[in-house]
C-alpha cells in the first residue's frame, strides 16, 4: 500500500499532505499536553516498533505470507493521536531512508495508513470493546477487526487516490499520467489483496498483540479502555488467552467480514465506477470504442470508456456469449477482475523471474518436504527481511562515507535539490523532459562514483518489475487510438496505453533513482541535523532521530528472537502454531520495545531532560551550497517548464 | 555537625523500594563520603542498580529517606528547575545497558546531550564535546552512529556523554559487564585515573578482580540491605559472607598439569 513516486499528480499529493497537516499539527499539540515526558522516547519506540513489523512475514492460510502496517496494535496501545504520529514517522523513515513508498506521495501515504487507518482502528476498538473488561475475548476480538478494517479502509483510500488520476490528468492525445486505471480496476485490484493477505495479516498481528499484552502488561491497554469496568485488574484472564473457543469465535467474525466487505466495496466501487466513466466518456473515442468492440455500438447509456473495459473481455466471445455478459454491469465486473488478474499475474511473472537469478538453490528447495519447506520459508523470509533492512542502510552508510560529487554537497542542498528534482519529473507531461531528468541523475550518479551495477538491481530492476507489472495492462485498458492488435484475444494496444504505461515506468524509475541519489550519498546523521535547520518542530526531530536509531536496536532483536526459534524448532509446525508464533514473536519484541521506551526515558532524565529536546544549531550553509542549491532548483524549474 | 553531615555526599536512612509487587529495597542505609570510592557488591537482583537510580534521583523511596550533601532528595524537590539542573549537573550516572543510554542519532549529539539540556552556551558546548571525545580517546567516531558500535566503544561513549558534565558523583551500574577483557581493562584504568581522588564513585559490580582498584569502601548487598560493609581487602576474605551472597561459589577443580588456564582464586581448596 505505500505509493510510490510518480502514481500521483503533483497536485493529488499537495492536496494529501495538506489534509494531513491539521491532523499532524493536532496530534502533536494533543500528544505534547496528554503524555509529559515520557512521550518521546514512547513514540520513537513505538515508531521503530512499527517499521520492524512491516517486515514480519506472517504466514496465511493457502501457504503465502503477508505484512501488517501494525496501525491497529498503535492506534489501540497509543490512541489515536500518538498513533498517527507514531505510524507517520515509520512512513517517512521508510520513504527516505528506504526508498519504500514515494518521497512526494508521503502526504498520501501517511494520510491513509497513519491517520486513516489510526482512527478507524481506534473507533473500532472501542466500539466493539465497549464496556468490555481489560482481558475479555471481546477486546481481542475487536483488536483484530479494527486492524482488518483499518488497513482495508486505507487501501481503499489509496484505490480512490489511483482512480481518480486517469479522470483528472492526461495529456492532448488523452493518455493518463499517472496511475492510469479508473476506479472499476483501481478499487478491486487493491481490495482483493486487502481484504485477503494484508488484511488477515493485520488481523493476526492486532488481536495477538493485545492477547498477549492481556496476558503480560494489562496496563498498557488502559489508556484507550476508559470505558472498561474497574474491578477486573486482578480478574485472572485466563493464561491462555486465545483458547479454542475463542480461537474459533474470532476466525468467525473474519469470516463474517469477508463476506460481507466485499458486496460493500462492490456497491461502492461501482458507484465510484459510474462517476468515472461519465468523465471518460469522450465523442471522439466512441466511434473507435466501437470499431474494437466488433462493430457493435455501444449502448447510448453506458458510457464510453467504460464500455470499452466491458468490451475486452466479451469482444473475443460476443458471437456465443449469452446476453448477460454483455451487460454492463457484468462488464464492469469482470473487466475488473481481468485487470486484477493482469496485475496479479505480471507480479507473480516478474517476481518468478527474479528469484530464478538469486542465489537460492532451487535443487535444495525440492528435496525438502513442501510442509518443512513452508515453514521455512516464513521464518526465513522474516530473517532475510530483517537482515536486508540492515544490510542496505550499512550500505548506504559506507557509500555516503566515499567520495564524490553528491557526497561534497550540504546536505540541506541534496534534500532540497532532490526533492525539487522529484517534483519536476512528477509535474512534467512531455515523455522527452521525463528522460532528459533520468539522464541527469545517471550523470550525478556516475559522478558520485556509485556504482551502476547496484543501482541497475536494487533500483531500476525493481521498479521495472513492480512498476511495469502495473503498467502493462494499461497499455490495453486505456481506450484510444488503436495501434496495434494481438492476435486470436484480438486485445488491442492503444496510442494513449502505450504512452501512459511509458509516462507510469518511466516517472516512478526517475524518482527512485533520485531518491537513491539521496539515501546512498548522505550519512543519515548530517541529513538529520539538515533537518533541524529547515524549521521542522525540534520534538519532531528527536523523535525521528530515536526512531531510526532504536529500529537497528530491533531489527537486531527481531532476528535473534527469530533464530534463536528457529535454532530450537524441530520438526513440523502446524499453520495455526505458525501464527502463533509470529503473533507471539510481535508481542515479545511489542513488550521488550515498551520497557525499553521507559528505561530510555529514565536515562534521558538522568542527564537534564524535562521534556523539552534541545539541538546544537548547524553550521550555517556556505555561499557554495546556496548556488549548488540553486542549480538544482533551476533545472528543476527549466524542467517543468519545458515539459509543460 | 554541620561539618560532618555536608561532608556526607550521600546519607540513607532506612530505604525501602518496590517493582510492582516485588520488594527490590528493604530498609537499607549507607553513608558515602565525599571523595570516597564505594563499590556496591551483590548478586543479580540484590538492588544495585534500583539503589544506584534512587541515588540519581529517578525513582523516589517509598519509605525511609535521602540526603545529598546534607539536602533531602526528594520528588519534590527535584520539580524545582533550579534544584533539578543544579542536581544533574553535579550527579552523573552511566547505565548498564549502553543501549538505553545512547539514544542519540550520532556519537556527538549523544555527548552534547546533557549539556544541551543544561542550556550551556552553543560554543562551549561545541568545545567540552570535542575535549571528552579526545579524552575518551574516540574523537574519531564522533559522526558515527550507535548502533554500528562496538561493545567497548558505546561503553565508553556513554561514559563520555556522562562526564562531559564533569560531575561530582559519578554513579556506575556495571561499567565492565558484557566487555571483553581488553575492553574491560581499559575501562578501570579510566575509572581509577579519572578525578584526581577529588571525586565522589558508586560503582555497583560483582566482579570482584578490580575491586581494590575501584573502591576504598564496599557495602554488599543481599535482598535489599546490606549484608556487609568494609574495605575491598576486608570483604575479599570474607569467604562466608561471599559465598552467602551468592558473589563466590565453592568449586572443585584440578591444578596442575593439564588444568584450565590460571585464574585469580577466591575460593578454598577441599584437601580430601
Amino acid at each position: 500500500m505505500h505509493i510510490p513516486d510518480g502514481y500521483l499528480s503533483p497536485s493529488t499529493c499537495g492536496i494529501l499532505v495538506g489534509a494531513a497537516t491539521p491532523f499532524w499539527y493536532t496530534a502533536l499539540r494533543r500528544v505534547q499536553k496528554t503524555f509529559s515526558t515520557r512521550m518521546i522516547p514512547l513514540l520513537s519506540v513505538f515508531a521503530a516498533f512499527s517499521f520492524v513489523i512491516m517486515m514480519f512475514n506472517l504466514p496465511l492460510p493457502g501457504g503465502t505470507t503477508g505484512h501488517a502496517v501494525g496501525m491497529g496494535v498503535a492506534s489501540i496501545v497509543l490512541g489515536p493521536w500518538a498513533s498517527m504520529l507514531a505510524i507517520s514517522i515509520a512512513l517517512v523513515i521508510q520513504a527516505v531512508f528506504f526508498g519504500d513508498g514515494g518521497i512526494t506521495a508521503i502526504g498520501a501515504n501517511c494520510f491513509n495508513m497513519a491517520i486513516v487507518g489510526s482512527l478507524v482502528g481506534y473507533a473500532i476498538y472501542r466500539l466493539i470493546g465497549f464496556r468490555a473488561t481489560l482481558g475479555s475475548a471481546r477486546r481481542v476480538l475487536g483488536a483484530g477487526i479494527a486492524g482488518y478494517v483499518a488497513i482495508n479502509i486505507a487501501a481503499f483510500c489509496a484505490a480512490i487516490e489511483f482512480g481518480i488520476q486517469p479522470i483528472l490528468f492526461h495529456d492532448i492525445s488523452g493518455a493518463p499520467l499517472y496511475a492510469p486505471y479508473p476506479l472499476s480496476v483501481s478499487v478491486p485490484a487493491m481490495m482483493l489483496g486487502h481484504l485477503t493477505l494484508a488484511g488477515l495479516a493485520e488481523f493476526i498481528i492486532s488481536a495477538g498483540i493485545i492477547a498477549y499484552l492481556q496476558r503480560t502488561d494489562v496496563g498498557l491497554l488502559r489508556r484507550t479502555a476508559s470505558d472498561a469496568p474497574d474491578f477486573d485488574d486482578a480478574a485472572p484472564s485466563a493464561p491462555d488467552a486465545i483458547s479454542l473457543p475463542t480461537a474459533r469465535k474470532l476466525w468467525l467474525g473474519l469470516a463474517l467480514l469477508l463476506i460481507l466487505t466485499p458486496l460493500g466495496i462492490l456497491a461502492v466501487g461501482s458507484a465510484w465506477g459510474e462517476w468515472s466513466a461519465q468523465e471518460l466518456s469522450d465523442p471522439q473515442v466512441r466511434p473507435q470504442i466501437a470499431a474494437a468492440s466488433g462493430n457493435q455500438l455501444p449502448p447510448g447509456r453506458v458510457p464510453g470508456g467504460l464500455e470499452r473495459l466491458s468490451t475486452i473481455w466479451t469482444a473475443p466471445l460476443s458471437r456465443y456469449a449469452p446476453a448477460f455478459i454483455r451487460s454492463p454491469s457484468f462488464g464492469y465486473l469482470v473487466s475488473g477482475l481481468v485487470g486484477v488478474g493482469l496485475i496479479i499475474a505480471s507480479c507473480l511473472l516478474g517476481t518468478g523471474l527474479l528469484s530464478k537469478g538469486s542465489s537460492e538453490s532451487p535443487r535444495e528447495r525440492a528435496w525438502m518436504p513442501s510442509n518443512r519447506t513452508r515453514r521455512k520459508s516464513f521464518v526465513e523470509k522474516t530473517m532475510r527481511s530483517l537482515l536486508e533492512a540492515m544490510q542496505h542502510t550499512l550500505f548506504a552508510e559506507d557509500m555516503a562515507a566515499a567520495g564524490g560529487l553528491l557526497q561534497r554537497f550540504d546536505p540541506r542542498v541534496k534534500l532540497i535539490g532532490i526533492a525539487a528534482l522529484i517534483v519536476a519529473a512528477i509535474a512534467v507531461r512531455r515523455i522527452s523532459v521525463l528522460a532528459g531528468i533520468f539522464l541527469a541523475a545517471i550523470l550525478l550518479a556516475l559522478l558520485s562514483h556509485l556504482p551502476i551495477r547496484v543501482l541497475a538491481t536494487r533500483v531500476w530492476l525493481a521498479v521495472a518489475v513492480f512498476t511495469g507489472a502495473i503498467a502493462l495492462p494499461a497499455i490495453f485498458l486505456t481506450p484510444g487510438q488503436i495501434v496495434y492488435r494481438l492476435p486470436f484475444l484480438e486485445w488491442s494496444a492503444t496510442h494513449q496505453g502505450l504512452r501512459a504505461a511509458a509516462f507510469l515506468v518511466l516517472r516512478a524509475e526517475t524518482a527512485a533513482t533520485l531518491s537513491a541519489l539521496l539515501i546512498l550519498t548522505t550519512l543519515w546523521t548530517h541529513l538529520l541535523a539538515a533537518l533541524r535547520s529547515v524549521r521542522l518542530p525540534t520534538v519532531l526531530v528527536a523523535i525521528l532521530g530515536m526512531t531510526y536509531r532504536y529500529m537497528f536496536l530491533f531489527l537486531q532483536i527481531a532476528r535473534d528472537m527469530f533464530e534463536s526459534r528457529e535454532s530450537r524448532l524441530v520438526g513440523i509446525l502446524a499453520p495455526s502454531d505458525r501464527r502463533r508464533l509470529a503473533a507471539a514473536s510481535a508481542g515479545v519484541l511489542l513488550g521488550k520495545s515498551l520497557q525499553l521506551s521507559g528505561e530510555v526515558h529514565i536515562a534521558m532524565m538522568a542527564r537534564g531532560f524535562r521534556g523539552q529536546i534541545r539541538l546544537l544549531d548547524e553550521r550555517k550553509m556556505g555561499w557554495t551550497n546556496w548556488l549548488r542549491a540553486a542549480g538544482f532548483v533551476a533545472f528543476a524549474a527549466a524542467a517543468v517548464w519545458l515539459g509543460r | 555537625m554541620r561539618e560532618t553531615v555536608s561532608d556526607l555526599a550521600f546519607e540513607v536512612n532506612d530505604l525501602s523500594y518496590r517493582y510492582l509487587q516485588v520488594a527490590a529495597l528493604n530498609g537499607l542505609s549507607m553513608r558515602v563520603h565525599r571523595g570516597e570510592r564505594v563499590a556496591l557488591l551483590g548478586a543479580n537482583g540484590s538492588g544495585k542498580s534500583t539503589l544506584l537510580r534512587l541515588l540519581a534521583g529517578l525513582y523516589f523511596p517509598e519509605h525511609g529517606d535521602i540526603s545529598f550533601f546534607g539536602g533531602k532528595l526528594t520528588e519534590q524537590r527535584l520539580e524545582n528547575e533550579e534544584f533539578f539542573f543544579r542536581f544533574r549537573r553535579r550527579v552523573g550516572m552511566v547505565f548498564q545497558n549502553p543501549d538505553i543510554q545512547l539514544f542519540n542519532p550520532s556519537v556527538f549529539d549523544e555527548v552534547a546531550f546533557g549539556p544541551l539540556q543544561l542550556q550551556w552556551p552553543k560554543d562551549q558546548i561545541r568545545k567540552q564535546v570535542g575535549e571528552t571525545l579526545e579524552l575518551m580517546g574516540i574523537a574519531h567516531l564522533r559522526d558515527r552512529a550507535p548502533h554500528r558500535l562496538s561493545g567497548g566503544e558505546k561503553k565508553r561513549v556513554a561514559l563520555a556523554s556522562v562526564l562531559v558534565l564533569d560531575p561530582e558523583v559519578l554513579l556506575l551500574d556495571e561499567p565492565s559487564a558484557a566487555l571483553d577483557p581488553g575492553s574491560q581493562a581499559q575501562i578501570v584504568e579510566f575509572l581509577v585515573s579519572w578525578g584526581d581522588r577529588s571525586k565522589t564513585v558508586i560503582t555497583a559490580t560483582h566482579d570482584l578482580d578490580t575491586l581494590e582498584d575501584i573502591a576504598d569502601r564496599c557495602y554488599v548487598l543481599e535482598n535489599g540491605a546490606v549484608a556487609g560493609e568494609g574495605t575491598p581487602l576486608a570483604v575479599l576474605h570474607d569467604v562466608a559472607l561471599l559465598e552467602r551472597t551468592k558473589l563466590v561459589r565453592p568449586h572443585h577443580h584440578v591444578h596442575g598439569e593439564g588444568a584450565a588456564q590460571p585464574h585469580p582464586h577466591l575460593h578454598q581448596h577441599k584437601t580430601d
